[in-house]
């Protein structure tokens, strides 16, 4: 599938370079709009700050892993994300008394399937960490040391275990996690997408 | 599933299957939908957790750029910073209320005791900053008149910023035009920014200052529980 991609796409280079000059045009352009919005809505400075971080560590995220490509301009796609964001820190805090001021950009088709690839992603990775932290402590390790190192060789050195042995605690470390998330209810939700 | 079939999955993420074994793997995959969908969840476990690993310092990173840029771009709330500011008078300050709370523990509160405002801190960027300094340094100064005279062109420039509306209220209020003030509070008491429950507090305020008690009462009492002022206005309904 080809992709054609976005002159915004260079706000995703950035992320992946962790260029400040252009990741401060970010800010200068899309923050006053996101902060208005959270500021409206039951929300103060920090949550504002917090929301457009956090969405900007998940796209990062994304272009790394899944090498991500910005099809849409990304003033629509980031705003709905953070304000899809601060609608669910809404929900988490519990807060019932919302009045939620809608200033409706319109949004297409293309945008909205960018805007829900990046939750999917985002949902599916917080699945993936909350089962990890299920996982017992020696497994925990063994699956870190693995992925940071690379060589098993090397992990069952630095392990002070066999080679035969890593290879084959690491297999079974991520069959518990993939039967942790298998039968997780988070899971099947994820999968009706 | 079994324990082999795990090691399976890791041999063949490793391109260690023999042809035969490939097969056969490609065969299961094929037929097997349970075998289909956890060889799906490991693979992807498998990326997402060596991505994460791998990028965990490059994401601390990251961070800490954002952070800063978050902090240099996005107004912060007044409150911690300029408490840490005036921190020596602040200490001072609560001695002398100490002093005051046992000498005066049974006087009726006044509008005195109350309007300490929070500072003003208006710097945003734009090509309104000098005007905004300007008024900011009269209101921080107490200089009312002056800074009534400078918020209210700002608020005509900036009819949607509810915070400069506020602060023009405040001044009003100290000025004892309470017929304006009353208008803005309300104003804003009504809307739906963030400064909605702070109006709320002032038109309690501006009531108490012109003696309405009751009024005052009334309107504390519309301050919800969710509310910053919710403490200080339950801990002022309770004196009078």
């Amino acid at each position: 599938m080809t992709q054609k991609q976005h002159s915004d796409h260079i706000y995703i280079e950035a992320l992946l370079k962790n260029d400040s000059r252009v990741l401060s045009k970010i800010y200068e352009k899309y923050s006053h709009k996101i902060t208005s919005y959270v500021r409206n809505n039951n929300g103060n400075y920090d949550d504002a700050q917090d929301i457009i971080q956090e969405t900007l560590v998940t796209i990062y995220h994304q272009a790394k892993e899944k090498g991500f490509i910005l099809t849409c301009p990304f003033d629509a796609y980031f705003y709905l994300l953070c304000k899809r964001r601060w609608l669910n820190e809404l929900k988490k805090r519990g807060n019932k008394r919302v009045t939620i001021i809608e200033n409706e950009t319109s949004i297409t088709e293309e945008q909205e399937q960018q805007v829900e690839e990046t939750e999917f992603f985002e949902q599916q990775n917080q699945l993936f960490e909350s089962k990890f932290k299920e996982l017992g402590n020696k497994c925990q390790e063994l699956l870190k040391a693995s992925f940071k190192i690379k060589s098993m060789e090397k992990v069952a050195e630095f392990l002070g275990v066999t080679y035969g042995y890593a290879r084959k605690k690491k297999s079974q470390c991520m069959g518990k996690l993939t039967q942790l998330v298998k039968n997780s209810k988070e899971f099947h939700q994820l999968k009706k997408y | 599933m079994k324990e082999e079939t795990y090691i399976l999955f890791d041999k063949y993420l490793n391109n260690e299957l023999s042809s035969i074994e490939l097969k056969s793997f490609i065969k299961q995959l094929n037929t097997d939908v349970n075998f289909k969908e956890e060889f799906e969840i490991y693979k992807s476990l498998e990326k997402s957790l060596s991505s994460k690993f791998e990028n965990e310092e490059a994401t601390k990173d990251l961070k800490a750029t954002l952070s800063n840029l978050g902090n240099q771009y996005i107004k912060k709330e007044t409150k911690v910073r300029s408490l840490l500011r005036y921190r020596p008078i602040l200490v001072a300050a609560s001695i002398a209320l100490l002093i005051g709370f046992f000498l005066f523990n049974n006087g009726e509160p006044v509008y005195s005791d109350y309007s300490n405002h929070n500072s003003l801190e208006l710097i945003v960027r734009g090509d309104n900053t000098e005007e905004f300094v300007k008024a900011q340094t009269a209101f921080n100064s107490q200089n009312y008149e002056e800074a009534l005279a400078l918020l209210t062109i700002a608020s005509k420039n900036n009819p949607e910023n509810i915070e400069i509306l506020l602060y023009k209220g405040i001044c009003d209020l100290e000025l004892n035009n309470y017929n304006s003030s009353a208008k803005i509070f309300n104003k804003i008491s009504t809307g739906n920014s963030a400064f909605s429950n702070t109006a709320k507090w002032y038109s309690a305020l501006s009531l108490l200052k012109q003696d309405k008690i009751e009024e005052c009462k009334q309107v504390l009492k519309t301050i919800p529980t969710s509310a910053d002022e919710y403490s200080k206005a339950k801990k002022l309904l309770k004196k009078l």
